[in-house]
C-alpha cells in the first residue's frame, strides 16, 4: 500500500476517532460514578473515615442541703497488663518489684501475684486484669509500680477508663440518693432521688459531632461546631442534711445490731417545710452485717400498730364522742370483741381516762372507744382517715412507693372485727413515711405538708426550678383536738410508754409502737414471736422543729421488743444531736457595767504604776496577777518569783526600797 | 492547606490529652472530697476522739448575745 496523503489522513481520523470514543467513555464513566453511583460511593467513603459521634453530656450532681456532694460521676479505672509485651530482660528484672507492690496494695502475698503474672505470660495472655474499678489516686499509684511504669510499649500497661456514679458519702443514705442504671435489655432501673430525677434533670441531652479519622486512633472534627450541642445535666439539691443523716444512720445501725433485727428505717422531717433531713434504711445481710437494701420508709406498707392509735384517738376527739377525761373500762387486760379477744400487755389498767389509754397504749382502751362510737357508722371513722389522705399514697417522686390498704365496708377485708382492730393499728397498712407525714402535721399545728426530697434544681449557680412546700391538708383537726393530742404525746414520754426515753435536758413528744407481725398462724407465731417496734413523734415538744419516725422490724425478742426500747433510743439520739447542735442563746442587756469597786481598784493600780518606776511598791493585798504586771512594767528590769496563787501576802523586798537591775523579788501568795 | 490540616490534627491530640487531664483532676477532686467527708462525719469523730476520752457533749453550747451596746 502506497503511502498516500489520503491514506495517512484516514489513519489519523481512525486514531483520533478512537481517542474521542475513549474520551467519551471516560467522561461517561466519570458521570456514572459521579451522578449515578455517586451517593453509594460517597456513603461508603464517609463510613470509612467520617463518623457521627455522640457527645455524652455530664450527668448532674446530687447535693445535700448544705452543699456536700451526695452523688457525682467520676472516671474509674481498670488496670490490665499485656503480659507478653515486655521483653524478657525487662520482665524478669521487674516482676518481683511489681508483685511486691501489688501485695502491698491488695494484701495477698507477693508470691501469689508473681505466679499469676508469670502464668499469664506463659499462656500468652495479653489482657490480664490487675485491678478493677479503682479511683484516680489509686490509679496514679498503680501506674507507678515497677514494670507498669514502663508504659504500654515497654511494660504492657493497659488502662481502661469508664465513668461511674459515685456516692462520696458511701453507704450513708445510699438507697435514697439512689441511681439510674440501664441494663442490657435497655430497661432502666431507677432508685431513689438520682433515679427519680434522672430523666428530667440529671441526664442532660446528648450532642452530636461529625468527625474524620486521623492517625493514632483519633478522630478530627470536620466542622468547627457541633452538629448538636450536648447539654450537661442539671444539678439536684436535695433536702438531706449530712450531719443529721450521719447520726440517723449510725444510731439506727447501732440499735439494729444490738437487737439483731431484720431491717429498719429512720426518717427525719423538717416540721415547717416538710423537707426530709435524713432517711436511713438498713437491712441485714446473710452475714449479719447491715446495708442500705431497700427504701423501706417509702416502699414498705405495713401494719403500723400503736402509732396509729393517735389517729383513732384524734378521730374520736374531733367528733366529740369522747373527751380526754372520759372514763374507759380497759378491764383486766383482756376483753372480747365479737367473739375475738383483744389483749393489753401486762395485767390491764382497769378504769382509766381516755387520755391515759393512749399514754399507756391500751389496745382495749382504743378498741373500746372506736367500737362503742363508730360500730354503727364505720364510714364516719373511715372518712377521717380519708380526709387525712392516709388511704392513698403520698405520690412522691421516688419510684416504688408503697400503697396503703385501709379497709372499709364493702371491701373484702372488712368485718365486724376490722373496726376495733383498726383502732390500735391492725388490719390496715400504711408506710412509715405516711405515719411521719401525719405526726408532722400535728407538730405543724394541723397543717399537713407533703414530704419533700429536693429543694432546687440548678445549672451552676442558676436556679432552673425551685420547689416550695406543698400543703396536703390545711387543717387536720380543730385547735382543741390538736392541743389535747399534743399534750398526750408529750406525756407519753414523760410518764407513759415512752418514759424510759425521757430526758431532763430536752423535750420530745411521740408515740411508741409495738406491733406483732406474721401472726396469721397464731400458734406458729407464739413459737417464734416477731414484732415491729416503732416510735413516731417530734421535738422539741413545745415548739417542734423536726418530726421523726423510727421503725425496726423483727428485733430479737429475748433482748427486747418494745417500741420505747428498740426504736426509741434512735429517736432520742437524733433529738439529742439536734438539741446539742443548736446553741442556747443567752441575751444580756449590755457589756458596759459601772462598778465603783472596779473603778477604784483600777485608779489605785494606775496611780501605783505611775508613781513607782525605780522604787519597790507595796503589792501586799493585791491579786498576784496585778502585782506581776506592775513589777514587770517598772523601769528597772527585775525578776519576779511567785509562790502560790491568789492574793499576795508577802513580798521579799520592802516597800519604797530602791530596786537594782536583775534583782529577784519573791512574792508569796495564798 | 496541608500545614493547617496538620496543625488542626495536633490540636485534636492536645484536646484529647487535656480532656483526659480534666477527668483525672475531677476524679482526684471527688476522691479527696469523699475522703474529707468521711473524716469529718460526727460518727467517725466520735470513734477517734474516744481514744482521748473526749465524747459528744450532752449540753449545747451557750451563745451570749448583747442586746444593745451603749456608746
Amino acid at each position: 500500500m502506497a503511502t498516500t496523503e489520503a491514506n495517512i489522513l484516514n489513519r489519523l481520523y481512525f486514531v483520533a476517532g478512537s481517542m474521542f470514543v475513549f474520551a467519551l467513555a471516560v467522561v461517561f464513566k466519570l458521570c456514572t460514578i459521579q451522578f449515578i453511583q455517586g451517593d453509594e460511593y460517597r456513603a461508603l467513603a464517609e463510613k470509612r473515615s467520617v463518623e457521627n459521634f455522640d457527645i455524652e453530656p455530664n450527668r448532674g450532681n446530687v447535693y445535700s442541703a448544705d452543699g456536700s456532694l451526695l452523688a457525682t460521676s467520676i472516671p474509674k479505672y481498670d488496670i490490665r497488663i499485656d503480659a507478653v509485651q515486655a521483653k524478657d530482660a525487662v520482665f524478669n528484672a521487674h516482676i518481683s518489684g511489681l508483685a511486691d507492690s501489688l501485695s502491698a496494695y491488695k494484701g495477698k502475698p507477693a508470691s501469689y501475684y508473681k505466679n499469676l503474672i508469670r502464668k499469664a505470660r506463659s499462656n500468652k495472655n495479653r489482657y490480664f486484669l490487675l485491678a478493677r474499678n479503682i479511683s484516680y489516686s489509686d490509679y496514679i499509684r498503680v501506674r507507678n509500680f515497677p514494670l507498669l511504669n514502663k508504659g504500654a510499649i515497654g511494660g504492657g500497661l493497659i488502662v481502661e477508663q469508664t465513668t461511674r456514679r459515685e456516692h462520696p458519702m458511701g453507704e450513708i443514705a445510699a438507697r435514697s440518693i439512689g441511681y439510674e442504671r440501664v441494663d442490657s435489655n435497655g430497661d432502666t432501673a431507677r432508685a431513689g432521688i438520682d433515679g427519680a430525677f434522672g430523666a428530667k434533670y440529671l441526664r442532660g441531652v446528648k450532642g452530636k459531632r461529625l468527625k474524620q479519622k486521623i492517625g493514632n486512633g483519633q478522630w478530627k472534627p470536620i466542622a468547627d461546631y457541633d452538629q448538636v450541642e450536648p447539654q450537661d445535666g442539671y444539678d439536684v439539691y436535695t433536702t438531706i442534711d449530712v450531719n443529721i443523716q450521719d447520726i440517723a444512720h449510725h444510731s439506727l445501725l447501732g440499735q439494729l445490731e444490738k437487737y439483731n433485727a431484720e431491717h429498719g428505717c429512720a426518717v427525719v422531717m423538717d416540721v415547717k417545710t416538710g423537707e426530709i433531713r435524713a432517711i436511713a434504711n438498713l437491712a441485714k445481710t446473710s452475714k449479719g452485717t447491715y446495708y442500705e437494701k431497700r427504701n423501706y420508709a417509702v416502699y414498705e406498707s405495713h401494719e403500723p400498730g400503736s402509732t396509729f392509735k393517735v389517729m383513732a384517738m384524734m378521730a374520736a376527739l374531733e367528733d366529740k364522742v369522747i373527751d380526754t377525761a372520759t372514763v374507759i373500762d380497759t378491764k383486766k387486760g383482756r376483753k372480747m370483741f365479737y367473739g375475738r379477744p383483744i389483749n393489753d400487755s401486762g395485767k390491764g389498767h382497769g378504769k382509766i381516762s381516755a387520755a391515759k389509754t393512749l399514754e399507756l397504749s391500751s389496745n382495749i382502751g382504743l378498741a373500746t372507744i372506736v367500737d362503742e362510737h363508730y360500730s354503727k357508722k364505720p364510714k364516719k371513722f373511715i372518712n377521717h382517715i380519708k380526709r387525712w389522705k392516709l388511704n392513698d399514697s403520698l405520690d412522691i417522686p421516688i419510684v416504688g412507693e408503697g400503697i396503703p390498704d385501709i379497709p372499709e365496708p364493702g371491701k373484702s377485708n372488712w368485718s365486724k372485727n376490722a373496726l376495733p382492730s383498726m383502732a390500735y393499728g391492725y388490719n390496715l397498712t400504711i408506710t412509715p413515711l405516711q405515719t411521719l407525714t401525719f405526726y408532722n402535721a400535728i407538730a405543724n399545728n394541723g397543717e399537713m405538708i407533703k414530704p419533700r426530697f429536693i429543694r432546687s434544681v440548678k445549672s451552676f449557680d442558676k436556679n432552673i426550678e425551685v420547689f416550695e412546700k406543698e400543703v396536703m391538708v390545711d387543717e387536720i383537726c380543730s385547735n382543741k383536738t390538736l392541743l389535747e393530742i399534743k399534750d398526750i404525746l408529750k406525756n407519753i414520754v414523760v410518764r407513759g410508754t415512752g418514759k424510759r426515753m425521757y430526758s431532763e435536758t430536752f423535750s420530745m413528744a411521740g408515740k411508741t409502737g409495738t406491733a406483732r407481725t406474721n401472726y396469721a398462724n397464731y400458734e406458729e407465731w407464739k413459737k417464734k414471736k416477731e414484732y415491729i417496734s416503732s416510735f413516731a413523734g417530734y421535738f422539741p415538744a413545745e415548739n417542734p422543729k423536726y418530726s421523726c419516725i423510727v421503725v425496726i422490724h423483727k428485733p430479737i425478742v429475748e433482748v427486747g421488743y418494745y417500741g420505747a426500747d428498740v426504736a426509741g433510743p434512735v429517736f432520742k439520739r437524733i433529738a439529742q444531736k439536734i438539741y446539742t447542735d443548736t446553741p442556747l442563746i443567752d441575751a444580756i442587756e449590755t457589756l458596759n457595767f459601772n462598778s465603783n469597786v472596779v473603778d477604784e481598784d483600777f485608779e489605785s493600780y494606775f496611780e501605783n504604776s505611775r508613781k513607782y518606776k525605780q522604787l519597790m511598791p507595796s503589792v501586799v493585798g493585791m491579786p498576784a496577777m496585778d502585782a506581776l504586771a506592775l513589777l514587770e512594767n517598772l523601769e528597772v528590769k527585775v525578776k519576779v518569783k511567785l509562790r502560790g496563787s491568789g492574793t499576795v501576802k508577802k513580798q521579799s523586798v520592802e516597800r519604797h526600797k530602791k530596786l537594782k537591775s536583775n534583782q529577784t523579788i519573791v512574792l508569796e501568795a495564798l | 492547606m496541608i500545614a493547617s490540616s496538620h496543625s488542626a490534627d495536633n490540636k485534636v491530640h492536645e484536646i484529647a490529652k487535656l480532656t483526659n487531664e480534666v477527668k483525672e483532676l475531677r476524679s482526684a477532686f471527688v476522691d479527696g472530697r469523699s475522703k474529707l467527708m468521711r473524716l469529718k462525719k460526727e460518727s467517725y469523730m466520735e470513734v477517734v476522739m474516744k481514744e482521748k476520752n473526749i465524747g459528744i457533749s450532752l449540753n449545747p453550747p451557750v451563745k451570749i448575745r448583747v442586746k444593745s451596746s451603749q456608746e
